[in-house]
């Protein structure tokens, strides 16, 4: 059941309740919960918030927590599996559900009350109800005042009947579930309702920034939908006092992530929508970086050192180089109109540089996660000294540095290898590198980089080790930056039928498992079989 | 004499406005004594002659001289009061000794007595609408938010709210909740605040 009025149905009930926050681990989830928590702050809503990873945390995490508790809002979770025969709640037990993970499944969505998804996405072709669910347990008794073959045929009529409309079920469903992919990022949703609730401040904007930023960022949409996902933004973006305190703007901006916290070459060499397209993994890498930077006009000297102390006439006219140096060298439009937090007597924030580094604290290398969660949420704060960005920035490098690393060491030793439909790579154990993309978010990275290295028409796999024998495996689809339907969620549910392997589906993100190293082989043979 | 060792009281405890200073039984004993020589001295004038209308001048002074003394005593006490009363509602009814030994003996009584009145008053409040009484002495200052965001840093387990409402705190989880409830926990280094 889908709410239709954000403040009233949704908001407006919760108020006075105690609300149970379940957020899931990833960068549009913590804005979304950021927007959420300072809501709930300012009408005084006592929550409790627990950061969930899988499907089986949600559960036990809900278990944990149900006492006493009639709401239970869930960001980026629970969308797309049926909530009420997972979790079994208690009858009055009300779930709002604001996932961005598509498609959200049929039971939710016709479910009578108990779950209630907060936005209602126009692009979901969402199977009618009568085509879906139909009642007649009282098949084989017709009327009783037919006779003999009459009564044989009305039978016979019914059962030929309901076949078709099983066959036609069976097909829709199908359709329905046979890509996964994102809808509008939540933290856009949470911002249209700070919007309605009248309480739309600089830190919610600077949290729907950040969330929009996400989802282009991660190519988790086309292009063209991450434009119109941040039109409400826009909008709010005007009615915004121009105060002296830190406030969000759109500027034309280099789409280079964390270049402000780098030098230029060290952005440019570590940026995944540029270093695959200028070769950097070859031998000739080098050089054809130096051409840029010979092009845009920069002396190595200058490139080579922190952008901050980067002489003043360059910084100003690295947009204009950037834009003019990079046809000539087949690169994509390297500037874009993105979203800043301007402080005063301080230098802008790219939502690009904090979606890194939220990114890097959530999977941090040493850190756990529940901690890196935390801090993640405390990088979005707007004003004041923000010592967890700075963590978060410089943790965004190390990771960034670990995937290029990553990647050119894959292409270069040509640890691509192919498998018929699709290509695959594995990172090996015991590497230095192996240690950072051990979750789903960096090693979507370091996959977007090697597909984007490699034309990307084809689909992608990468794998990963984990503790204890198991490794990670991320699907990614081919022209991952244009058409981001994820095709193997279903193709991964069906291969382990198949091989008979031991999978663990229980990451939200349907194209992401979990597998014994042992039985990967086997899992890939399947996969390639069902594919080709 | 005539009133001096009073003033000079006076400005003892006008000295130390915010604190409470010790009892100043000495002081407070040579001024009465003093008030005693005062009134026998009228005494013996007012005794001596009904006719001898030079010696009223004197009289009179002594006589205001006295009441002023009178006066100066009851303010002070007076003013004592007050900053006991203010120790009612910052220590609660237990004082701690230090501050014990700075009350006299009746000074103390009268504590005793306001606090017992006051913890009468208190307990009376709120009866009509189902609460067993209001500790006044809680907030005195209106609080910035009833409720206050904090970090679980430790396993600890349920938690039961005043309401009823029961809290799972486990490590890394964020609470908004009631101030009152917290305070104990973040002493305990259970919960940590964020700001």
């Amino acid at each position: 059941m889908f709410v239709e009025d954000i403040k009233n149905d949704f908001y407006n009930l919760l108020l006075g309740n105690r609300v149970l926050l379940l957020v899931h681990y990833d960068v549009d989830a913590v804005c979304a919960c950021k927007i959420l928590q300072d809501l709930f702050k300012c009408d005084n809503i006592s929550y409790t918030l627990v950061p969930v990873g899988g499907i089986s945390e949600l559960k036990t995490a809900y278990d944990e927590n149900n006492e006493e508790i009639k709401y239970v809002v869930l960001v980026n979770c629970g969308g797309t599996i049926d909530l009420v025969d997972i979790l079994q709640p208690e009858e009055d037990v009300v779930f709002f559900v604001l996932d961005s993970h598509k498609p959200t499944d049929i039971c939710n969505v016709y479910s009578d009350g108990q779950v209630q998804l907060v936005y209602k996405d126009d692009e979901e072709n969402i199977p009618n109800f009568d085509d879906i669910f139909r009642e007649d347990e009282d098949e084989d008794v017709p009327d009783e005042n037919l006779q003999g073959t009459e009564r044989l045929e009305a039978v016979v009529e019914r059962r030929r009947e309901r076949k078709a409309w099983e066959e036609k079920r069976h097909t829709l469903m199908f359709n329905y579930t046979q890509f996964s992919y994102y809808g509008k990022p939540s933290a856009c949703i949470a911002l249209e309702l700070a919007v309605r609730a009248s309480r739309c401040n600089a830190s919610a904007l600077w949290a729907g920034a950040v969330g929009c930023a996400t989802h282009s960022a991660l190519h988790l949409r086309p292009p063209a939908q991450c434009l119109l996902d941040a039109e409400p933004l826009n909008r709010c973006l005007h009615t915004q006092r121009h105060s002296t305190t830190a406030h969000v703007v759109v500027e034309k901006d280099a789409w280079l992530p964390l270049y402000r916290w780098w030098s230029v070459e060290g952005a440019l060499s570590h940026a995944s929508c540029f270093a695959p397209k200028l070769k950097l993994h070859a031998s000739s890498g080098a050089s054809r970086l130096r051409q840029l930077l010979a092009d845009m006009g920069f002396p190595l000297q200058q490139a080579r050192q922190a952008y901050r102390s980067m002489d003043v006439e360059l910084r100003r006219c690295l947009l204009t180089a950037l834009e003019t140096a990079a046809p000539k060298h087949k690169l994509p439009v390297p500037t874009r109109a993105t979203f800043l937090l301007q402080k005063p007597h301080a230098q802008p924030l790219a939502a690009l540089d904090t979606v890194y580094a939220i990114m890097a604290l959530i999977e941090h290398e040493t850190l756990p996660k529940a901690e890196g969660f935390q801090k993640a949420l405390s990088v979005l704060q707007v004003s004041g000294e923000n010592e967890s960005l700075k963590q978060g920035v410089s943790a965004a490098r190390k990771a960034l540095e670990a995937v290029a690393r990553l990647a050119h060491s894959i292409l270069s030793s040509r640890g691509l290898l192919l498998a018929g439909p699709f290509n695959y790579f594995i990172v090996q154990e015991g590497t230095s590198e192996s240690a950072m993309v051990k979750g789903p978010l960096w090693l979507g990275e370091a996959a977007r980089w090697i597909a984007s290295a490699t034309s990307g028409s084809k689909p992608l796999v990468a794998s990963s080790p984990l503790p204890n024998g198991q490794c990670l495996l991320l699907g990614l689809p081919p022209r991952y930056d244009e058409e981001p339907h994820n095709l193997f969620g279903a193709a991964f549910e069906q291969a382990a039928q198949k091989s008979g392997a031991t999978v663990i589906l229980d990451y939200v993100d349907t194209s992401i498992l979990v597998l014994p190293v042992s039985q990967r082989t086997q899992f890939l043979d399947a996969l390639t079989a069902l594919l080709a | 004499m005539f009133g001096e060792k009073v003033i000079e009281l006076l400005k003892e405890s006008e000295r130390n406005r915010e604190t409470l200073s010790p009892f100043n039984d000495e002081m407070i004993r040579q001024i009465i004594e003093e008030m005693h020589i005062l009134f026998k001295l009228n005494m013996n004038d007012a005794n001596a002659t009904s006719e001898n209308k030079s010696l009223w001048t004197t009289v009179q002074v002594r006589h205001s001289a006295l009441e002023r003394n009178k006066r100066c005593l009851l303010a002070y006490l007076y003013d004592r009061i007050n900053k006991i009363k203010t120790l009612r509602w910052e220590f609660g009814s237990v004082l701690p000794p230090d501050i014990r030994e700075l009350l006299s003996d009746s000074e103390y009584d009268w504590f005793s007595k306001y606090s017992t009145n006051l913890a009468t008053f208190m307990r009376s409040l709120g009866q009509d609408i189902g609460y067993s009484g209001i500790d006044l002495t809680e907030n005195l200052r209106p609080p910035k938010s009833l409720y206050i965001e904090v970090l679980c840093i430790t396993d600890y387990g349920k938690l039961e709210l005043e309401d009823g409402d029961v809290v799972m705190l486990k490590k890394n989880s964020r609470h908004f909740l009631p101030t009152s409830e917290c305070q104990t926990l973040i002493r305990q280094g259970i919960l940590k605040q964020i700001t």
